[in-house]
């Protein structure tokens, strides 16, 4: 569980492994295994595509490994926005509460506003984003992401939709 | 940006996207507030182009796909933002009437030659002033005819009503939004990285002598976050060169912090060595803006 954790990590940038695993001991409700959980490895291939949990302003959170909450925009969400040609996003450290505003998305469209799924810290911000914005229409639920965040409140990803209540609530708007 | 500091015109950066503007009592700015649902661009912009036609029928204005308000097909006289939020939404555009165009084109022309970036490059468009083409058209008929059209387009019967923008009990927190707005932090301090790379003319009035340096500058969120100067050694020593680089390191990229920063430094010359470095100072903040 640990070495995965580790792994998964690495590939968003070794830097910022030993920040992550120092916040994510002081924040995050889930501990670390101390000892590798051999069981785990078997089911790693299914974490990397772990469950979305979708609100209905079209944001998706996926838990990671370490707790923390990784946030995007649906498929759905950048088809209508079309081609995305800045990202504000908010500062390493912004406190937000469930449905706190945290930023916009600019495009043909308007500057189009962005709430979070979750009440928690921002502990990193897609800094890919900001040479390459297209990354949100073309990789939305890989790396496109937008922003981590710490995960204050674990309840709260209940009452999220998933991906099968979503799709249906797509369904229903589309109509 | 020097331009407008003289002219002491005020700079401020709105959530809703797009492109810089020119702002006078010359230039209407209109904002339309829907709901999500009926966020329209194209029925706002047909309200703007079917209330000219009615006080002007002779004006050849259209609205283009990109949301710009075209007069003979060539004159941009209206450009678009807008911002959309979780159930509302706000569309505003520019109308140009009656706006200082020589005011206009200087400061909207960047300073700046050297720079690059990944961001969106500015498309400049040939303006014109309706009031070139229409010379009778007052303001006044104007907003009138607007009021109308917009009252006939949405089914509504609303008088104009003139509120003060800056009426704090009418828009609590207005001013704290507006000292946000204009805020280093808002307007600069998320800009995107650029790099400035550009010839610095350098001169020692008092010898008639010159020469030429490189300078190659990488500001990221409004910060310098890397400056190198190519000085010939036989200008300044290169210990000077690279301790003025290190001084501008993390500040602004904005003239007067950079001209506090430097004028600590500067105290530790005099001489020839001393106005040499005054020179490069100077250019460099004329690079800053």
């Amino acid at each position: 569980m640990a070495a995965y954790g580790l792994f998964r990590s690495f590939s968003s940038g070794f830097s910022t492994v030993w920040p992550l695993l120092t916040r994510s001991a002081l924040f995050s409700p889930l501990r670390l295994a101390p000892t590798p959980y051999y069981g785990r490895t078997i089911a790693s291939s299914s974490r990397l595509s772990a469950a979305l949990k979708f609100t209905d302003k079209h944001e998706w959170v996926r838990v990671e490994d370490n707790g923390t909450g990784t946030v995007g925009i649906s498929n759905f969400a950048q088809e209508a926005l079309g081609d995305v040609v800045y990202c504000g996003l908010p500062e390493v450290g912004t406190q937000l509460a469930q449905q706190d505003e945290f930023g916009a998305l600019e495009s043909v469209k308007a500057a189009s506003e962005l709430y979070s799924p979750l009440t928690g810290e921002v502990v990193e911000v897609n800094t890919l984003l900001a040479d390459k914005p297209g990354l949100v229409n073309k990789s939305c639920y890989k790396d496109g992401w937008l922003m981590k965040m710490t995960i204050a409140n674990p309840a709260e990803l209940d009452a999220l939709m998933d991906e099968t209540a979503y799709e249906r609530y797509i369904r229903s708007i589309e109509d | 940006m020097p331009a407008m500091r003289r002219a002491m015109i005020p700079l401020a950066r709105r959530r809703s996207g797009g492109g810089t503007v020119y702002h006078d009592l010359g230039n209407l700015n209109l904002t339309f507030f829907a709901s999500k649902k009926a966020y329209d661009r194209q029925r706002n912009l047909k309200v703007v182009t079917e209330a000219l036609r009615r006080v002007c029928p002779e004006l050849d204005v259209q609205a283009t796909d990109r949301f710009d308000i075209l007069l003979k097909g060539h004159h941009k006289i209206s450009g678009t933002a807008s911002r959309l939020s979780r159930k509302s939404s706000y569309h505003h555009c520019t109308l140009l009437h009656s706006a200082d165009r020589s005011a206009l084109s200087s400061l909207l022309r960047p300073s700046c030659t050297g720079i690059q970036s990944n961001a969106t490059p500015s498309v400049p468009s040939p303006v014109a002033n309706l009031t070139d083409h229409a010379p009778s058209l007052q303001w006044e008929e104007l907003l009138e005819a607007l009021v109308q059209q917009y009252n006939s387009e949405f089914g509504l019967t609303s008088a104009l009503t003139p509120v003060s923008p800056s009426d704090e009990s009418l828009f609590p927190g207005v001013g704290n939004m507006e000292a946000e707005l204009r805020s280093w932090e808002w307007t600069f301090g998320k800009t995107p990285k650029f790099r400035v790379e550009t010839q610095l003319e350098l001169r020692d009035e008092q010898l008639a002598a010159g020469c030429s340096a490189y300078l190659h500058m990488e500001v990221k969120n409004g910060l310098v976050e890397s400056c190198r100067m190519d000085i010939p050694a036989n200008w300044l020593p290169l210990r000077l060169s690279s301790t003025l680089s290190e001084v501008l390191l993390g500040e602004r990229f904005c003239p007067h912090r950079a001209a506090a920063a430097l004028t600590v430094f500067l105290r530790s010359e005099s001489g020839q060595l001393h106005r040499r470095l005054c020179n490069l100072c100077e250019v460099l903040l004329a690079v800053m803006g």
